[in-house]
């Protein structure tokens, strides 16, 4: 291999790139599905006003199905399409995994910034700390995303794929889902700081940092089987 | 003398069984005769999280070569990814077995103590997330037919499983805003909670599943092995170096010149 591995990720990273703009489906895909979630909870909701963890949770339910649902799709097109065997032979598992995860970051956090400006609107909820739902907004957002493109690649090559690869990351996220909740209530004024604030945030980065810290690694040992 | 053996664990059981019963009443449990039920909810649940730990450093060694000493170096030996997948197999297994113990336990207390068979405590919730991402594992083991790629990417998923898995097991239940929201205990036993005949009688049963365990472990272990075996020999079984496999009876046949 003559190039180095940032060339490789970004190379990957490109390949995502285009190939989405090509079709648009990952990002209409889970764009559609989040307006319609909105739109499905709000209207269930009717005119009730809502709790701040209600809505924290149903936030967080809403942008785990619509990870688990659009980003396991990096890996499985490529086993459909045939180019998993070719992109085993020009880049690296460690760039592979970056370039995938990389883009997937930036098409969950263009999906969750849309998810929850809409939500927040329908649901007519008050943030009364910006920062705070910021924060675990992408926090989340990252550590969905690296749990999630593992899945994708672990489940790629099975028989029923694509239920498969939501199936296994969906237990998976509950843990971070459950930190997530904790932080996003007390953005919307359900809580303190000091009742779980700390804690959360600590929880988010932290499972952020070791998802992709040891994603990789997990990613190479599987990604040439 | 294996026989023996077995026959005395059967009696010690028995009789360990008898003397779960005949403990006193805890009376700090609303209901203090069925407290009893905690010494067979303590003792699985702590064998089944140590088997979880065994079954991913296991995972780690089927995919991660780890004697070159580079943690990057992938285990490219299909003998030891297949041997070392299918102990961590048997160890999440039977971990589960437990787990699904642990958590039965669980619910007859909760409806015993608290009231209700499920009663969305945060331990009992968290453990359920346990169980279903062990649930998944199986789920993506039966998704592959081929026994490499099972190998791989199981092992690959039980690295991945672990950190959730120890999140939810020892950290999640122990968050302040969680542990005040808890009915259950969490310090029942680094507090000193457990106390006499309930101390004797856990560290009995514990030390009967380990025995369990261990027995069960390498009767799963040595029935995969045969299996890998078998794999491995099914091409020779059916052609021995081009010549007919063996069959068990030979008759030696004579033929005369009025045949």
């Amino acid at each position: 291999m003559n190039s180095n591995w940032q060339t490789e990720i970004k190379a990957v990273f490109l390949k995502e790139w285009r190939t989405e703009m090509r079709s648009l489906s990952g990002i209409l895909t889970s764009l559609l599905f989040s307006v319609v979630t909105v739109y499905a909870i709000g209207f269930a909701a009717l005119s009730t006003k809502l709790h701040g963890t209600v809505i924290a949770g149903m936030l967080w339910v809403a942008l785990l199905f619509s990870a688990s649902s659009s980003l396991t799709r990096s890996f499985l097109v490529e086993e459909e399409q045939g180019t998993a065997d070719l992109l085993r032979l020009v880049a690296r598992p460690h760039a592979v995994f970056w370039g995938k995860a990389l883009f997937n970051i930036f098409q969950n956090l263009v999906t969750s910034v849309i998810l929850s400006v809409l939500y927040l609107g329908f649901t007519a909820a008050t943030v009364t700390m910006p920062w705070l739902f910021v924060v675990s907004l992408v926090a989340g957002c990252l550590s969905l995303t690296g749990a999630v493109t593992l899945c994708g690649a672990i489940a790629a090559q099975a028989a029923n794929r694509s239920m498969l690869s939501a199936a296994i990351s969906v237990p998976l996220l509950l843990p971070l889902v459950a930190l997530g909740v904790s932080g996003m209530r007390i953005s919307l004024g359900d809580g303190s700081w000091a009742s779980g604030g700390m804690a959360s945030v600590v929880g988010l980065i932290g499972y952020a940092t070791a998802t992709l810290a040891t994603g990789p690694y997990i990613f190479a040992a599987v990604w040439k089987s | 003398m294996k026989t023996i053996l077995k026959a005395l664990y059967i009696l010690v059981m028995a009789a360990a069984t008898i003397w779960t019963y005949s403990v006193p009443d805890a009376n700090a449990f609303q209901k203090p005769g069925m407290a009893r039920v905690f010494l067979w909810h303590f003792p699985p649940s702590v064998i089944g999280t140590f088997l979880m730990m065994f079954g991913t450093w296991f995972a780690l060694r089927a995919v991660v070569d780890v004697r070159t000493g580079s943690w990057m170096r992938a285990q490219t030996d299909p003998v030891q990814r297949a041997e070392f997948d299918l102990k961590s197999l048997a160890c999440i297994e039977i971990g589960y077995i437990f787990f699904v113990l642990t958590m039965v336990t669980g619910i007859m207390f909760s409806y015993l103590q608290w009231g209700d068979w499920w009663s969305w405590d945060p331990r009992q919730t968290s453990f359920l997330i346990v169980l279903l991402i062990y649930a998944a594992y199986f789920a993506l083991r039966f998704a592959y037919s081929d026994e490499s790629k099972k190998a791989t990417f199981g092992a690959g998923y039980a690295l991945l499983a672990f950190l959730p898995g120890m999140f939810l097991t020892f950290v999640f239940p122990r968050l302040p805003q969680i542990k005040e929201l808890s009915l259950h205990p969490s310090d029942s036993i680094t507090g000193g909670g457990i106390k006499g005949q309930y101390a004797q009688c856990v560290i009995l049963l514990l030390v009967l599943f380990a025995i369990l365990t261990v027995y069960l472990y390498r009767l799963r272990v040595r029935a995969g092995m045969m299996e890998l075996e078998m794999e491995r020999n099914n091409g020779k079984l059916e052609n021995n170096g081009g010549d007919p496999a063996p069959t068990g009876v030979v008759r030696r046949i004579t033929v005369s010149e009025q045949d």
